[in-house]
This record gives C-alpha cells, structure tokens and sequence, in this order.
C-alpha cells in the first residue's frame, strides 16, 4: 500500500470518540468502519493519563497503575475542558480528585492539572491532556492502518457549549491532528443506527420513508439527548438537549460516598484523605454498579482498605437506585424538553436509541421506557462503539473517502443554546436560537449610544434565559475604530455565524464606509490563543521523543526480561552432565547479578545500560553453549537445515549480537 | 407547479422554488432536495460558496417550515421576523437605567 497520507492517493481518516471515561477510534477501510482495539486488545481506551518517575503512561497502561499513583494520574480532562477554574461544577468535581488542580491566575482564570514528574511539578492545561489522550487513539489506528492518519473527526456531547467545542478542537491541533469536522455525539449514533437498520431492512425504493428517532446517549461523564428524522439519506437533527455533567460517574461517586460512610460508621475511622484507599474503593465501586446492570446484588470487598480494616459491603440493585434516583430523575427533564423543541408528539418517535455505557443501568430503561408509555427500546447498537462508528463515517464523508452510499449521506446539525448580546437592561438579545441548523448567520445592526463614540463593545452569552446574568458570558467583542460621528448616525453590521462544529465566531462591517478593515474586533472568549497552541504542539511532539525514548527502554528491558527467563530455562533442560561446573556456576552468577541489577535499576536505567547487561549475560550463555556444541557431534546436522541467514544463536542461528559468526570460532565438528 | 428554486432571490418561497401556498410536507421536501445539492459537505471543492448558499435554504425553512413565523412572513415580510430594532449595545448605559430594567423584567 502507498504511504497515502503524502502523495494524496490514499489517506485515511478517522473518528474518535473523545469520551470522559473512555475512548474509542474507528476508522473507514474497505468500504465499512472497523472499530480498532488499542495494544492491549480493548476497543475502548481509558482516558487516562499519569506520570511515573520515569515515563508518561496513555490509555489501559495509565489506569492500570492509578491504585499506586493517585496523584499523577489525570482523568476527566472532558469534565474541566472549557470552563474557568471557579466554575462551581469544577470546584465540586475538585473534591473527588486524587489530582491537583489549579487556576493559571490569568484574567481567563483556567484550570491547570498539576503533576509531579521527575520531581518537578509539571502544569497542564486540560486540552494538553485530552491531546494526549487523542494521541493515544492516533496512534492505535496508524497501527491497523499501517500509516500515519492525520485527519480527524472528534465527537463533543450535543449539549457542549461554545468554549467546550473550541478547547476540544484545539486539543486535536495540540495532538497534530487535521480536525475535520467536531461532531455531537447522539448525532454520530444516529448515523450508526441509521445504518444498521438500513442494511437490515432491505432497502425499498418505495419513496421517502421518514422516521423520528431519540437517541438518549449517557456516558461516564455526559448526558444528551437528540431527536433526528432521517430519510433515505439525510440525518437531520430536529432538537437536542442534555447534561454536560451527568454521567456513570456521578452514579460511582455517589456509591463511594456511601461506602465511605459505611466504613466509617462500623471502624469509627475516615478514609477520606487516604488516596490510595479511595481509588481502591472507587473502582470496585465502579465495578460493582456494572455488575448491578446484570445482577440484583453485589458485594463490594477491598482487603486492608484503611487502618487495616478490611471493607465488606452488600449492596442490592435497589439501593444503587436509591441512591441515584435524583441524576436518573434528572435525566427526563431534557427528554421531555427535547421532544417539546422538537415539536413532535411522543407517538410519533418510532425509536428509542440507547448510547453509552449508562444507558445499561435497568432503572434507566425503566424510566425511558415508561416515558414514552412502555415502549420497547432500541438495543441494537453498540452502545461503547457506535459513537465512533457515526464518526469514522462522517470523517468519510467530509473527507470524500467513503463509499457511494455513505457519500450520498447528508448531515445536518444544529447549535445546542441560543446564542444572543447584552442590550440595554441586562436583556438577552438571541441572535442565533438554540436548535437552529448549523451552519448558519444571523446580522444585527448596531449604532452609538453616545456623541462621538468610536467604539462599541459587544458582550456575548449563550443560555435560554431573559436576562444575560442567568446565562453563560462567552466572551465580548470590543469594535473601535468607528467614525466619531453624532450618536446614533454610524451603522455597524454585526455578523454571528455558527459554522458547522457548532463554534461562533463574530465580524463586523462599518456599513457606512463597507470597510471591513475598519473595525477591529477584540476577541476575548477566554480560548488557548494560536501562540498558545503552538507551544504546546512543540511541547508534544517534544513528549513525543521522550516516549519514544521510553518505549525503547521499554523493549530493552522486555528483551533482558525474556532473555533470563530462557536462559534459566535452558539452564535446566540441558543434561548437567554437559556442563562444566565452573561454567554453570558463572553463568547462575551472573544472573544472580542480573536480577540484582534489574530490582534496582529497571525503573531508570537506560536501553544502552539494558543491552550491556544482556551482552554480559550472553557471553556467559554462549560460553556453554559453543562447549555442548563442540561436545555434540549431531548439532550441526540438526541445525544443517536451517537457511543460511544472520539469525543470532537465540533464533537457531550462528551470530553472537555483535555479529560475530560462532562457527568461526568453533573447529570443524567433524 | 412551482417555479425552480433560486438562491438569489430575496423571497423564500421562491429560494426553494415552491408556491406560496405550498403544503408543509412540499416545504420539507424542497429543502432537503436542495440540502442534498448545496450543503457545503457534499461540495468539497467549493465549501465557502456552498456554505452561502446552505445558509439561505437553511433561513428559507426555519421561516416557512415554522406556522407562525410563516405567518408572519407572509403578511409582512422579512420585516416582520425581526422582533422590533435593538437599540445600541451595553456600551452607555447608565447604571439605574440597568437596574429599573432589571426590576421590570424581574431577574
């Protein structure tokens, strides 16, 4: 296959699933989506980052060790992704973290995850490390597709505002990607399902078949909701609403902290500030809630959780419900608000399509489909994949890779909130209504207040509410540069456009002079500026070698690990007669040696140090191996049918690493 | 029968080429033809112009799709979708001008 991604031929784009517990990445191939499984065999990723002494960690390999390194191991950078650090859902979700997170102290006032590597405290932004993360699912479909993938499209909940959508987009330019398209979540699946039934139903070309559809989509971390009709080919999104704050982890938070008050009720002692027995107990928090999908009672057990008290609970299904009755609750508010934007009667839904891990939880079934008068609900669909599935075919479609079916597909989204300017009174002025289809512009006129004014200074929000206080401040528009004239005689046309990732960006024309240029517009949303962005490209690819430096270190010391355990295999295999006592014992020596060395060592050492150590242990091993040889007189006839090639003696042939051909050193055996 | 659509003109009935008295599902059935044909992801090498042109099938819909803006549309016009002239940005404003709206309007 040509290496596509340079000379145009064929390059591959992908979608991914930037989820706040897990990751997912497909890729269009062939003419279908393959959902790809990372290096460890998972077709989800955690979304997981940590540092250890010596090397940073990404995916299954940072959660696996998140027990013994609660501090630096960073997660949920979805749930700090563009908000201020006085946000108050950011200053309650700090409470539950083992990590440290800080304000940059600027006017922006943005979080900052603090880590320590290599005794340094490191700061990074959240688009730092969900570009990490994007990395990780990166590189996990160059490895199916066997080239570089560079184009991305990258799925945000529905219900993600403004900021969130920005940040998420430059956390793939962080990672070096070629963001094509950020895509809402319950729309992706919509595709995924969209799909599914069609191959089912043979396709009648019996007219246009309209069907209504709820994709209800809970993830670990957020909540959307979407209604779609889709025909032949158009998907076309009538409402959405949501909860970019509800999600599978709510529902184990609530169940540690219950367990928590458990333990301290029967040992009369408080874990709390015991990291490592809170991370203990979250995840078999998180694995008991699983397991009440299934089962109507778990037992939660950690050994030696705190003080040496051992933890033991029973918890039935009825009381996981109890204690999360408020968030399944709250989750049939935007159900309800969403069919009532929609203006569709809830007959007229033909199908109730579950997304996301969440949506496994039986007590939410139950509400959905009581909801909707006891409806059967659509299960059909993977509810981990089938985000990724929509995105791999999107990222075919706006990239022009897909097949002629996927090509003749069309999407059409909206914005999520309203999006409107402060007027006189603190009054929201909506531009842009929320559920309009993007991509989409709105103008509006505006004048001076005052004689000779020469600016006019624009505040942006974004909320459904009258007044702009009880809404979200995106950011304001600073326009100078206007003619000093009497009030009320400049004309300033202001532009709002909505592109097709759901992100505002605002122009403005002196419709007096038709001189652009003549305005300048101060943008202050509070995003990562391009010099920002830059840096931390640099930053990455700069991580970029040290992992790379890490993973040869990595194979050095696997190559060390293996080459012992062989040796001490061999050791035993071979008949003790045919070996010398002095040399058995040198060579049992020098492991000893080894082993020593790696206990202390193979956390720092480097791959130059790992293949040293591996020579000295070779040479012992070779020393016994070329005497047996000389002693056995059937060894080359054995070996006579091997090809002549430079396999080193460890693969059956005659090189030493150095390149030194054995058979040089040994007489004619015969 | 209705004339064909034309993007330029600045009456919507006429951008999705139906007749003033065209039945929603008609509506409907224009705009996702002309969707299909225009929508800046199936015109890749021409994504800027496509967007412009979406833009005004999409404005086109949202008004005679929706019964009341229809309404009002066709008494009045593009006049009559827009909610009354906004007065000047914050910028001005003077602070018991703030609150006496505040009040009014109840928070």
């Amino acid at each position: 296959m040509p290496d596509g991604a340079d000379d145009g031929k064929k390059s591959y784009s992908m979608g991914i699933d930037l989820g706040t517990t897990y990751s997912c990445v497909g890729i269009f191939k062939d003419g279908e989506v393959q959902i790809i499984a990372n290096d460890q065999g998972n077709r989800t990723t955690p979304s997981y980052v940590a540092w250890t002494d010596k090397e940073r960690l990404l995916g299954d390999a940072a959660k696996n060790q998140v027990a013994s390194n609660p501090t630096n191991t960073v997660f949920d950078a979805k749930r700090l992704i563009g908000r201020t650090f006085q946000d108050p859902i950011v200053q309650a979700d700090l409470k539950l973290w083992p990590f440290r997170v800080v304000s940059d102290g600027s006017p922006d006032d943005k979080p900052l995850i603090e880590v320590m590597y290599q005794d340094v405290a490191k700061k990074f932004h959240p688009e730092e490390i969900s570009s990490m993360i994007l990395t990780k699912m990166k590189l996990t479909a160059e490895a199916f597709v066997g080239q570089r993938v560079r184009n991305a499209v990258i799925t945000v909940p529905a219900y993600f505002n403004d900021s969130q959508r920005q940040a998420t987009k430059d956390a793939g330019e962080i990672a070096g990607l070629n963001v094509l398209r950020i895509v809402n979540e319950p729309t992706a699946a919509a595709i995924a399902y969209g799909l599914d039934t069609k191959s089912k139903e043979k396709k009648t070309k019996s007219g246009e078949k309209e069907t209504n559809i709820l994709v209800f989509d809970m993830g670990g971390g957020t909540f959307d909701v979407s209604i779609l009709t889709i025909t032949d080919t158009v998907f076309e999104v009538k409402a959405t609403a949501g909860d970019p704050h509800l999600g599978g982890e709510d529902f184990d938070n609530r169940m540690l902290s219950y367990c928590i008050s458990e333990f301290r009720r029967k040992h009369k002692s408080d874990p709390t500030r015991n990291q490592r027995a809170i991370r203990r107990l979250r995840t078999q928090c998180e694995r008991a809630k699983r397991q009440l999908s299934t089962q109507t009672s778990v037992t939660i057990e950690v050994d030696s959780l705190h003080e040496g008290q051992d933890f033991n609970l029973r918890l039935s299904r009825a009381k996981f419900e109890e204690l999360c009755m408020d968030y399944f609750k709250k989750a049939m508010e935007p159900v309800s608000q969403c069919l009532g934007d929609s203006g569709l009667p809830k007959s007229q839904i033909s199908d109730v399509v579950l997304v996301g891990g969440s949506t496994r939880i039986p007590k939410v079934q139950e509400l959905i489909s009581s909801f909707f008068n006891g409806k059967q609900l659509c299960k059909e669909i993977n509810p981990d994949e089938a985000v990724a599935y929509g995105a791999a075919v999107q990222a075919a479609i706006v990239s022009g890779t897909g097949t002629e079916e996927v090509e003749n597909m069309l999407l059409l989204d909206v914005a999520p909130l309203s999006l409107g300017i402060e007027m006189a009174g603190g009054m929201m002025q909506k531009l842009i209504e929320r559920n309009s289809t993007i991509p989409t512009n709105k103008s509006q006129d505006f004048t001076t207040a005052e004689d000779y004014q020469d600016y006019v200074e624009i505040k942006v929000y974004e909320g459904e509410r009258a007044m702009v206080k009880d809404n979200n401040y995106l950011g304001k528009f600073v326009l100078t540069g206007i003619p000093k004239t009497l009030r009320g005689v400049p004309k300033i046309k202001v532009t709002f456009n909505v592109d097709s990732n759901g992100i505002l960006e605002v122009t403005a024309e002196d419709m007096k002079t038709h001189r652009k240029g003549e305005i300048q517009i101060t943008n202050e949303k509070g995003r990562l500026s391009q010099r920002d962005i830059e840096r931390m490209l640099q930053d990455a690819e700069a991580h970029k070698e040290e992992d790379d430096l890490a993973r040869g270190e990595m194979m050095a010391r696997e190559s060390i690990t293996v080459y012992m355990r062989r040796t001490r295999k061999a050791l035993e295999d071979i008949d003790s007669e045919k070996i010398l006592k002095r040399d058995r014992e040198r060579l049992e020596k020098k492991m000893e040696e080894v082993d020593l060395w790696l206990d202390e060592h193979s956390n720092k050492a480097t791959k130059e140090e790992f293949e040293a150590k591996q020579r000295e242990l070779e040479s012992a091993m070779n020393t016994i191996m070329l005497k047996i040889n000389r002693s056995e007189s059937d060894f080359w006839e054995q070996q006579a049918i091997l090809p002549e090639n430079e396999k080193t003696i460890e693969q059956g042939g005659y090189f030493l690493d150095s390149g030194l051909d054995i058979r040089d050193l040994i007489e004619d055996p015969d | 029968m209705a004339p064909a659509p034309n993007l330029k003109s600045a009456d919507f009935y006429e951008v999705l080429g139906v007749a003033r008295d065209a039945s929603d599902a008609q509506i409907t059935k224009a705009y996702r033809k002309l969707a299909q044909k225009h929508h800046p992801d199936k015109n890749l090498a021409r994504k800027e112009q496509a967007e412009e042109e979406f833009k005004c099938i999409a404005e086109a819909y949202d008004v005679l799709h929706d019964p009341e803006k229809r309404k009002l549309y066709d008494r009045f016009g593009k006049e009559g979708l827009q909610g009354g002239v906004p007065e000047a940005g914050a910028a001005g404003m003077s602070p018991d001008q703030t609150n006496m709206f505040a009040n009014l309007f109840g928070g």
